[in-house]
Parts: C-alpha cells; sequence; structure tokens
C-alpha cells in the first residue's frame, strides 16, 4: 500500500508538466480501453451476432471512449485555467496581510515569487536540493540569487524573505493542485467509463449518442471561432474607451497633424486620424490601381483565352504571388522597387525630373501592394467569369459576335457585380496590410497628393505607437487601440459590403 | 442545285476519335422550315451547329466534307466564321437572354454589326424583331427591364427576336420548345410558321409531333447517319426506311 502511494504520488505530483502528461495519457489509455470493452460488452449483449445490434459495434465502443474522454478533458481544461487563478489569488492575499501593498506592486511581487518558485523547481528536480532543505532554506543565511543562478535561472533582484515565502507557499499550493487535479480529473474519467460501459447492451441507441457527440464537437468548433472574434472586438473596445477618456475624440477624428510626443518630455501630443487614414486610402488606390488591370486582365486572359495547358501552369504560379510572406514583398519594395523608382523619377534618373528624393515614397509600397494583390483579383475574378454560364458565350457567338465583343459585353457586364465584390475584397487587403508600408512607405504622417513623397498608414503607426518605448497607460501608447479600432470597423464594412455584393451576384444564375 | 439555301455533301464530324456524323447529305430549301428528329445521342444537333461553325468553339471536334451556304463552302479558311453567323442565326434549346434589357438584348446584334446608323432606325429594327418574335405587345412597355424578368416562353421568343434583328438568312432552332410549356410551345410554333415567309428554318426536336406540325421537309438520323430525307408527309405516312418507320410508331427511340 505504501508503495503504491509512493508511486501515485510520483504520477501525479511530480513536475507540473510531468503529471499533467501523465495524466493525459491515462485518460487517453481508459478511453482506448474504454472503445475495447464498450465494443466487446455491446457484441456479447448480442451473443455475438451483430445484426441484432442497434448500432454498428464500433458506435459501441465509441460512445465508451467520449464518455470518459469528453467530461475529464473539460474539466482539466478548466483546471488549467483555474488553478493558477486561485493561487495567485491565494498569494496575493499573503502579500496584502503583510506588506499592504496593492495593485501593480502587488502583481509584480507575485510575479517574482512565481519566478522562485519555478526556479526551485529545478533545484529540486537537478537535485542540488532535496524538498526538505527548501523548506529549511532561510534567505538571511543562503543567497537563493546564487542558488537559482546555479542551475540556470536568472532572477531580477536578490531574493527576500517575503518572495522565498511566498514562493514556498506558491509551491505547496501548485503541488498539493496538481496531485488534486490528476486525482479528480482521473475519477471524472472512471466515473464516465463506468456509466457508459454499464449503458452498453444491444438496445443501446449508441449510433445516435455519438452523433450528437460529433454535431456537439463541431459546434464548439464554430463556437471557439466566433467567440474569439467577439473578444478581439471587446479587447479593443475596452482600450478604445480608455484612450478616449484622456484624448478627446473629436480631436483625434477631426485632428490634421499626427505628431505624437513620446516618454515624457512633456508638451501635448497631436493625434490627428486624418493624415493616417489618407495615407491608407492613397496607398490603397495606388495599389488598387496596380491590381485591377492586371489582375483582370489576367483572369480574362485565363478563363477565356488560355488553353488547358497554359490554365494549368500560369494559376500556380499566380498563386505563388499570393503565397509570399508580405515581409518579403516589404523587402522587395525597400531594397528592389524603391531604389529602381528613385533611378527613374529622382535626381539625375532616367526621366531628368527631380521628384524623388528617396526609395520610401508612397507610390513605392502602392506598387508593390499592388502586385501582392494581383492574384487575389485574378483568381476571384477568374471562378466569377467562369460562372457565367456557358449559354451566354453561345448566345452572343450565335449571333456574329467575336471573343472580344463577347467579352466586353456580355461576360463583363454579367459578372461586374462579383468582379466589383472581388475589387472591394482585395481593397480591405491593402488596407489592412502592414509589413509593405512599414518597410516601404517611409514614417511621415503627411496630407499629401504627391505619390513620390513618403507617406504613412494607420497600420505602420499602430506598429511604431506599440514598439516605442512610450509608457504603456500614456495616450501616444493607446492610440494604437482607437486607431485598430477604426481601421476594423472600416474593413468590416467594406467586407459586409463586398461579400453582399458577391452574394447577390451568386444568387442570380443558381 | 443553287436553288438550295444550304448543301451538305459527305459531312463528317469527330469528337476527338468518336466519329460523330458519318456521310450526311441535305439540301436546305430557302423559305422552309426543315426538322431534323432522331433519338438523343444521334448527331442532329452536332450537325445543326456545324451549319454555323458553333462546333469551331470546341477543340476537339473537327469537320470534313463540304457544306455550301448560297454555293459558297462555308469551311473555307476565307470565310469569317463570325460573318458567318450573322447570316445564319441560331437559337438555343435553353432561353438564354443575356442580363440586360430587353432593348439591349435584341439591339446586341444590330450593334456589333453596325446596322443601325441612327437611334432611330435602332429602335426601328428592335421593334419589328419583336413584333416577328410576337413579343412586342407584351414587352413594348418593359423595354428597358432586364430580360432575364420574362417568363421562360417569353424569353425564348427574346432570344428568337435578338436572332432576328441581325437578319439573318437562316435561323438555325436547337429544341427551341423543349423548356416551354405546351401554351409558349403552340406561340413558338406559330411563330416558326410566320418566319418561314422570310428565312429558312432549321429546327432540331425531340417531339415528332412538332415536327409534323411546322415543318416542310423531315430529315431523321439515326446513330450519326442520316436515314431518311424528305417531304414531311411523306417520312410521317409512307417512310421508306424500316428504322424511320419504327421510331415515329413509337417502337424505338
Amino acid at each position: 500500500m505504501g508503495r503504491l502511494n509512493q508511486f501515485l504520488g510520483l504520477l501525479l505530483g511530480g513536475t507540473t508538466a510531468m503529471s499533467l502528461l501523465l495524466t493525459v495519457i491515462l485518460v487517453l489509455a481508459l478511453s482506448a480501453i474504454g472503445y475495447v470493452m464498450g465494443t466487446h460488452r455491446a457484441l456479447r449483449s448480442a451473443s455475438g451476432d451483430q445484426r441484432l445490434l442497434h448500432s454498428l459495434k464500433g458506435y459501441y465502443g465509441q460512445n465508451v471512449a467520449l464518455s470518459v474522454f469528453v467530461p475529464s478533458a473539460i474539466l482539466l481544461v478548466i483546471w488549467l485555467v483555474a488553478q493558477p487563478l486561485f493561487i495567485n489569488q491565494s498569494v496575493s492575499g499573503l502579500i496584502a496581510d503583510q506588506v499592504g501593498a496593492e495593485g501593480v506592486s502587488s502583481a509584480l511581487i507575485v510575479q517574482d515569487m512565481r519566478r522562485v518558485a519555478d526556479g526551485l523547481d529545478v533545484v529540486v528536480a537537478q537535485g542540488v536540493l532535496s524538498d526538505d532543505a527548501i523548506a529549511a532554506l532561510d534567505a538571511e543565511s543562503t543567497n537563493i540569487r546564487d542558488v537559482l543562478a546555479g542551475v540556470g535561472v536568472a532572477v531580477g533582484s536578490d531574493v527576500t524573505q517575503l518572495t522565498l515565502d511566498g514562493a514556498r507557499h506558491y509551491r505547496a499550493l501548485a503541488t498539493t493542485g496538481n496531485v488534486l487535479r490528476g486525482f479528480v480529473v482521473l475519477a471524472v474519467a472512471l466515473a464516465g467509463f463506468a456509466v457508459a460501459l454499464r449503458r452498453t447492451n444491444k438496445d443501446y441507441r449508441a449510433r445516435n449518442v455519438v452523433e450528437r457527440g460529433v454535431l456537439v464537437l463541431l459546434f464548439s468548433a464554430a463556437t471557439v471561432a466566433v467567440l474569439t472574434t467577439v473578444g478581439i472586438v471587446f479587447s479593443l473596445i475596452f482600450n478604445t474607451i480608455d484612450f478616449f477618456q484622456t484624448y478627446p475624440a473629436a480631436d483625434f477624428f477631426f485632428g490634421t497633424r499626427w505628431e505624437p510626443s513620446f516618454s515624457g518630455r512633456g508638451g501635448a501630443s497631436d493625434l490627428g486620424f486624418l493624415p493616417l487614414i489618407w495615407g491608407t486610402m492613397f496607398i490603397s488606390i495606388i495599389s488598387l490601381i496596380v491590381a485591377v488591370p492586371l489582375g483582370l486582365f489576367s483572369a480574362i486572359y485565363l478563363s477565356e483565352y488560355a488553353s488547358d495547358r497554359v490554365r494549368a501552369f500560369a494559376k500556380p504560379m499566380l498563386e505563388i504571388l499570393a503565397g509570399i510572406p508580405t515581409i518579403v514583398y516589404g523587402l522587395f519594395a525597400l531594397l528592389t522597387v524603391g531604389p529602381l523608382l528613385v533611378n527613374a523619377f529622382g535626381n539625375g534618373g532616367l526621366f531628368g525630373v527631380n521628384w524623388m528624393s528617396g526609395g520610401t515614397a508612397a507610390i513605392t509600397a502602392g506598387s508593390v501592394m499592388g502586385i501582392m494583390l494581383i492574384p487575389f483579383v485574378s483568381s476571384l475574378s477568374d471562378d466569377i467569369i467562369n460562372a457565367v454560364p456557358q449559354a451566354m458565350r453561345d448566345g452572343s457567338y450565335g449571333l456574329g459576335a467575336t471573343q472580344s465583343e463577347t467579352i466586353r459585353q456580355v461576360i463583363l457586364p454579367a459578372a461586374l457585380p462579383g468582379i466589383v465584390g472581388a475589387i472591394l475584397l482585395a481593397a480591405s487587403r491593402a488596407i489592412g496590410e502592414t509589413m509593405i508600408v512599414v518597410l516601404g512607405a517611409g514614417a511621415a504622417a503627411s496630407l499629401s497628393l504627391n505619390p513620390f513623397e513618403a507617406m504613412t498608414t494607420v497600420t505602420a503607426k499602430i506598429v511604431s505607437q506599440l514598439t516605442g518605448d512610450g509608457e504603456f497607460n500614456s495616450p501616444e501608447t493607446m492610440v494604437a487601440f482607437a486607431l485598430g479600432m477604426t481601421l476594423f470597423v472600416i474593413t468590416l464594412c467594406l467586407n459586409v459590403f463586398a461579400l453582399y455584393i458577391v452574394r447577390k451576384y451568386r444568387e442570380q444564375y443558381d | 442545285m443553287t436553288d438550295y439555301k444550304i448543301s451538305a455533301k459527305d459531312v463528317q464530324v469527330y469528337y476527338g476519335d468518336n466519329h460523330a456524323i458519318k456521310d450526311v447529305n441535305v439540301d436546305i430549301e430557302d423559305k422552309t422550315v426543315t426538322a431534323f428528329i432522331g433519338p438523343s445521342g444521334c448527331g442532329k444537333s452536332t450537325f445543326l451547329r456545324c451549319l454555323n461553325r458553333m462546333n469551331d468553339t470546341i477543340d476537339i471536334c473537327r469537320v470534313q466534307g463540304d457544306i455550301l451556304l448560297d454555293g459558297e463552302d462555308i469551311y473555307d479558311p476565307a470565310v469569317d466564321p463570325v460573318q458567318l453567323r450573322a447570316k445564319v442565326g441560331m437559337v438555343f434549346q435553353k432561353p438564354n437572354p443575356f442580363p440586360k434589357s430587353i432593348y439591349d438584348n435584341v439591339a446586341y446584334g444590330p450593334k456589333i454589326h453596325g446596322l443601325a446608323r441612327t437611334k432611330a432606325e435602332l429602335d426601328e429594327i428592335v421593334e419589328k424583331s419583336l413584333r416577328k418574335a410576337a413579343l412586342w405587345t407584351e414587352a413594348k412597355d418593359r423595354l428597358h427591364s432586364p430580360g432575364t424578368g420574362l417568363s421562360g416562353g417569353q424569353q425564348q421568343r427574346l432570344c428568337i427576336a435578338r436572332a432576328i434583328a441581325t437578319s439573318p438568312e437562316v435561323l438555325l432552332m436547337d429544341e427551341p420548345c423543349s423548356a416551354l410549356d405546351p401554351i409558349a410551345t403552340a406561340q413558338v410554333e406559330e411563330l416558326i410558321d410566320e418566319l418561314r415567309q422570310s428565312y429558312s428554318v432549321v429546327i432540331v426536336t425531340h417531339s415528332m409531333q412538332q415536327a409534323a406540325r411546322v415543318s416542310q421537309k423531315t430529315a431523321f438520323f439515326h446513330l450519326g447517319n442520316l436515314v431518311e430525307f424528305g417531304e414531311t408527309d411523306k417520312i410521317f405516312t409512307n417512310p421508306e426506311d424500316p428504322r424511320t418507320e419504327s421510331y415515329i410508331s413509337g417502337r424505338i427511340g
């Protein structure tokens, strides 16, 4: 009995990761056993005759396996989320009792304690000190920081007695929690096993139960996706509200100057939205001027003129363009397109005009972004043009129209709503694009009509505001959320509008 | 022999390796309705599409033999299929109006062939074509609403109006009534009979009653062969070939 306890302790106590892994393995093993036993029990209840079963024998096994796995997995996930919260609460309480500190500084101390506790785990695992030795440790006589450094764990400052106590408390709670977690999860798994196995007999409608299980699984997958979207929106909303409490909304939406002042150098910041959205719109328009004709023409060629062999080669090639990471496009803008444009339009360039002084400009980012959007426009338009029924083409040819007359006067008008939808979708991608702009467009926010000038966009500014060294709760940083929220609303409206148009068009020929 | 509008000699059609039409000889007269009948897959639609070179749009299709329109070989390299199709119009099985207004549907052909010098002339062509297609009274108040909003029978008459707006010499109809109800069918058949005054009409049909009602000449196709061709009355009352007899009496097909 004592040995069994020791074994279980090792199994379930261990370090956090190990005991978790073992728990999961045990649950999985149990559901595998459940599958086999469920199948056998069902067959036995029908005296070995498969035809007498309500469902195929595999369903009985799946039913038991699911009953073991699903409740215990859900419990495990909840526990994993709840335990750290509970321990934090408890340790914070300890600090409040002793120091009276609250809020941010309290959170920092808890974080320190956690780091020390994790370090002590490593110390034990490497056999430098035993658990008993740690219990006897004293911050006054031993330099804990050195001990931790000896096993490769770096701690920011010297460990005080308070931190050490907290860390010990933390470890104690975590160990108890982990053991408890293992037992409870396994108990739930065993209970599911027993209940499902007891229910198994030849008349049990295992098939329907498994079917519902599958439904729930698929439904929860969809729910996770939807809830994540909602979560993103809410996190933006709350931070945006915080921002507008420190900075007037009217100044943000209608301000024409973007001049944030950083890191408390004093002076008020101008955080006007207009120069940024202007940059976004301007660069997006340049990119659409590049992408729409090229994409549309290539779609027309591919769907109407190209032979099967050309199509089989050209379509995948175009789709490779879509697979290039945008940072690579950014490098292309910075290193190739920018200098090329300066050679053409810069001082002493090909055209003998001095319009462009540096490689980073609206036109650099816009044209590269246009190249990025070509496959997007082309493959969507290609699908839409192909969806125009062959009868339309036959009708036009039958009247003596040539191929290009047919395309211009029958196919494109029929496909137009869909093509407009495709262009709007491309536009919303252009508006949200970041890396090309960061590398290719420069950083100056300006309300200018000159495409050869450096410009910046909403997304590029979100990056620079959040990666700057400003304090996190200053308006200069929080403005990123307001920018993100506004951009999100704009692209959302564009997407909804585009999808509405595309869908309206689709219904016409179904 | 120049009496004939279209005359086809030893026509062979291949779809890849499949020999779809074998040795077909047909002479189609001006101002008559010629019906092509036969079971599905017998090649009557394929042959019809040879007459205005619609088969050109299918890559694997090859046509051999001579098809003469007014004594000229339509498969001569010098002939532009686009010009040919303006002379030999076509109406399809399923009504396929363009997603444009009724007016623009009819004006489409005249516009691309430059048949009207002024807007007034174009209006006149549209009205005349719609009148001939017996659609004018129903459509005159809604000329600028979309052609796809008409009923099935109206759509098919719109397609006929569209085809006659380019003033073709021959009108090919590929099962023009198969998607229509009996009332719309009767209207289209009546129309075909009127069109005979000005055009040579070739119609493919699955309905033998329809062939008997509208045509003066009938050609019976079977398995890619032209089995029998002659006066409609004779084909239906006193066929020469036993296969024709079994088909029209309902024993095969």
